[in-house]
């Protein structure tokens, strides 16, 4: 019986293997199986508590495995052995409510601690603040001159000829410089993103730095912040479905090291002044609603 | 309607109506037996079709057209032309608007709860057999207009099944404006079937039970019904409108959710999970009930804590409605309400604990049978707890900043929705198709079927919360357009053939659903000795149910009773000391 199974299991297993000889020259930094490597600062709370609650998880699936092939075995149906006949056990029903209400409870409050911490704590005065506005099907970036300080956006003016929804008038933004696709991260400092959209919703992620944020048209994010540990080249990927070539809507975004970040931000030009149309610059829109 | 004598009177004239013969019974029968079937057999058809759906975007995600190599090379032999990555979003919009709207939900609810309550509470009929006849019809249809949209310009909708505002509300934007415009519609339609059906399912469980069928003595497959029919009733109307608001958006210059001309896009994705979340619990609640049932039958026990089950599902009910906000964590909507949402989601995963605790306890000392259905119900139980604790990791606040829209969140939803529900529903089909068709389905047949299913299934959707924790994005058509993804495409290639595997093993239980319809054995009126009420009539049962309205004496699950000669004691059989026709009165305590 057991052989006659394998005989005819076997070509089937053999079919699901050869999908895995066509395997890519290219080779990641970390295994395939697992977590890419953290290179943002806020990516190891993130990871922490991804273990702590794998191990959590893990104990509780070994555990609820166990039992149930235990008793799968133990009290398979035999003749003469007639089954238990019970309606349940109070006490343990308070047992098993009150222990899973202490966990998931703590693991709420903790996970609340270190959120607040990443998002609605304001970042750091001497943060780079880099604007990202995504449009189909690519990135507009908006980087500060020389005075480190970015043109105000407004969600309202934004238009397909002023991504940003800047002001031309605004002194702040005259010396700013824009890439499309191209992020360049100094390491080793805060950086504070202005995340907006001109059309569709888009989002942010690269998960090397454990970051995810959807960015959506009318608003402008302010809350996101970040600071890379290590350098090294990653690709930022749109990750909400933003229509036909969402599937190919990446940027290039390098962290280097500060005296190459500074090198290359002076070799950009200043960003073109865009038609103004209101003189009145509104203040960012920020998560006040 | 008057309230004292409904029971009685209700079950009597809600089957006056003539019972057409022929063909024309399957199209304008108004027992609830064949509107269960009519569900039945439509939402399998289209379980193969967004079967097919799924395939179909698995094969591009392992050999993608678009391709091209590192080194210059233009795609792969093997590719499907076909799917550029238009059709690709159609793909997998279409799957999973299939298998939630057209599969998941008509099985459990339509089939099983039309075909099931009734029996299992004592009635004759549903209600209202003329609106549970119309929900069907409005069922159908709204499969019609949905399939359609492959046919129009444009093609069918690809927003993804969430539709997102303001890709799916502007045309310019998802260059599918008739195929979202159907969407809408068929949705609105398909909201009309289950609102029709929950109301009517109330009414029938809050009228129409049996004598002696206290609340607490009806099995928990009527009680998850219940609960599931309340949620639809107040969850289903939100998409509605939502749907009748895309539409307008889309076709009548309204501005619902176009922050172009001052909409709101987040309106959008409340009202649309505030359906969507209850809406996971429509989907998972009757399997639960149904799989309880059938743990009970085969371990030969009752079920452990019959009222904390009940009292869990009441929860995940209450809960299920606050809840939403946590598949909104990242799309920037107050930070504090998300911090809020945390806690209740948090929350929310302890009732599914403590049923789960309880069907370990019902196997406990049980003598247990191990036959298709209830290895079904088995891999629903480990299957639903590893979907369970893979969705703490997203509930988690800092974590879903690296999981969202990853696919841990695919795995995550497919071992709820197929580890899951599918499982559940396989387990109820090897428990009520002989009382459905009056014949057994073949256990050989069905063990193949099982083991071929729950190998491929874990063998598909387990590796998915590995590629997803590396980086890999949903609803991308081609992942090896990425660097840090091209390295994962052997992974995605051996999920493809696990799904390919995982697909083909369900002819194997079309063979057998077909064929035990003319050859399988005979079934008689209670092949699993069983204790509920739709065991004591004939398979399949007659018009009208009952030939008298029976009445309860006791709970829903006596096995195993010490002192008794059979391991069952049937709810309409009267205590020894009791005379037949006297009072029936709380003989056994449920719970």
């Amino acid at each position: 019986m057991q052989s006659r199974f394998y005989r005819f299991v076997s070509p089937f297993l053999v079919l699901l293997f050869v999908g895995l000889l066509p395997a890519h020259a290219e080779i990641r930094e970390t295994s395939v199986w697992w977590l890419p490597r953290n290179v943002n600062m806020f990516g190891h709370a993130i990871d922490f508590i991804f273990y702590v609650i794998l191990v959590l998880t893990g104990v509780t699936f070994i555990g609820v495995f166990s039992v149930l092939a235990y008793f799968l075995v133990k009290y398979r149906a035999r003749p003469g052995v007639p089954a238990i006949h019970s309606h349940g056990n109070n006490t343990l029903e308070v047992v098993w409510t009150t222990i899973p209400v202490f966990i998931f409870l703590g693991l709420a409050i903790y996970g609340n601690e270190e959120w607040s911490r990443m998002r609605r704590k304001t970042p750091p005065a001497d943060a780079l603040p880099v604007a990202v506005v995504g449009e189909q099907f690519g990135w507009n970036v908006r980087y500060p001159g020389p005075d480190g300080k970015l043109a105000k956006m407004d969600a309202k003016k934004v238009s397909k000829e002023n991504p940003f929804g800047v002001d031309s008038a605004d002194p702040a933004g005259l010396d700013d410089f824009t890439t499309y696709n191209d992020l360049v991260f100094p390491v080793n400092r805060p950086i504070r993103l202005y995340l907006g959209s001109k059309d569709v919703i888009h989002a942010f992620y690269v998960p090397e730095f454990r970051l995810y944020q959807d960015m959506v048209p009318g608003r402008v994010y302010d809350f996101v912040w970040l600071k890379a540990e290590a350098t090294g080249k990653f690709q930022l990927a749109c990750n909400q479905l933003c229509g036909q070539g969402h599937y190919k809507m990446f940027g290039k975004l390098s962290v280097v090291p500060v005296a190459e970040y500074e090198s290359w931000a002076k070799g950009k030009a200043p960003a073109p002044a865009v038609t103004a149309t209101s003189s009145s610059a509104t203040p960012v829109v920020s998560n006040q609603r | 309607m008057s309230t004292a004598t409904l029971s009685h009177a209700a079950s009597h004239s809600s089957h006056d109506h003539a019972e057409p013969t022929g063909w024309k019974k399957y199209l304008w029968s108004m027992d609830h037996k064949v509107i269960g079937l009519q569900y039945l057999f439509t939402s399998l058809l289209f379980l193969f079709v967004g079967g097919g759906l799924a395939l179909l975007l698995r094969w591009q995600l392992a050999y993608p057209s678009t391709q091209v190599m590192p080194n210059g090379d233009v795609g792969n032999p093997i590719s499907l032309a076909f799917i550029n990555p238009q059709f690709y979003n159609s793909l997998f919009t279409m799957h999973a608007t299939v298998m939630v709207f057209l599969v998941v939900m008509p099985l459990l609810i339509g089939a099983f709860g039309n075909y099931l309550i009734p029996l299992k509470i004592g009635a004759g009929d549903m209600a209202f057999p003329l609106i549970n006849e119309l929900s069907y019809w409005a069922y159908a249809l709204s499969g019609v207009i949905l399939m359609a949209s492959f046919l129009v310009a444009g093609g069918a909708p690809a927003g993804g099944w969430t539709s997102y505002a303001p890709l799916s509300s502007v045309a310019a934007y998802n260059n599918t404006q008739i195929g979202q415009s159907l969407w809408c519609v068929g949705i609105f339609i398909n909201g009309l079937a289950s609102i029709m059906g929950a109301f009517n399912y109330i009414t029938t469980i809050v009228n129409m039970r049996a004598p002696g069928m206290g609340f607490f003595r009806m099995p928990l497959a009527v009680w998850a019904l219940f609960i599931t029919a309340f949620l639809l009733l107040l969850a289903v109307p939100v998409l509605s409108a939502a749907a009748a608001m895309l539409f307008l958006d889309l076709n009548s210059g309204t501005n619902f959710f176009n922050p172009a001309h001052g909409g709101q896009p987040l309106l959008w994705q409340h009202l649309f999970w505030f359906f969507g979340h209850p809406e996971v619990y429509i989907m998972i609640l009757p399997a639960m009930g149904l799989v309880s049932d059938v743990l009970a039958i085969f371990a030969r026990k009752p079920i452990f804590g019959y009222r904390a089950m009940v009292y869990a599902m009441v929860a995940i009910g209450f809960l299920g409605f606050i809840v939403w906000g946590h598949h909104m964590f990242v799309s920037g909507m107050n930070l504090v309400l998300s911090a809020a949402f945390g806690v209740s989601t948090m929350v929310i995963a302890v009732p599914s604990a403590i049923k789960t605790f309880n069907w370990l306890g019902t196997l406990w000392g049980g003598s247990i049978r191990f036959t298709t259905a209830m290895l079904n119900a088995l891999a629903f139980v480990l299957m639903f707890v590893i979907g369970g604790l893979s969705g703490i990791f997203m509930a988690s606040t800092p974590v879903d900043i690296f999981v969202h829209h990853t696919y841990f969140i695919v795995a995550h939803i497919h071992y709820v929705l197929f580890g899951g529900s599918i499982f559940g529903i396989f387990a109820a089909i090897y428990t009520w198709y002989p009382k459905m068709f009056g014949r057994m389905l073949d256990e050989t047949l069905g063990k193949i079927h099982f083991a071929f299913t729950f190998v491929f299934f874990n063998l598909c959707f387990f590796p998915m919360h590995n590629v997803g924790l590396g980086g890999m994005m949903r609803r991308i058509a081609d992942p090896t357009a990425y660097e840090h993804l091209r390295s994962l495409q052997p992974i995605n290639q051996f999920i493809t053939l696990a799904a390919i595997g995982l697909g083909f093993a369900q002819f194997i239980f079309l063979w057998n659903f077909f064929r035990s319809l003319k050859y399988g054995a005979p079934a008689g009126n209670n092949p699993w000795e069983a204790t509920t009420l739709e065991w004591m009539v004939a398979s399949p049962p007659g018009h009208g149910n009952f030939e008298a309205t029976p009445t309860v004496y006791r709970g829903p699950y006596d096995f195993s009773v010490p002192g008794h000669a059979r391991d069952y004691i049937m709810q309409h059989e009267p205590p020894i000391s009791e005379s037949p026709v006297g009072k029936p009165k709380r003989a056994v305590s449920a719970g």
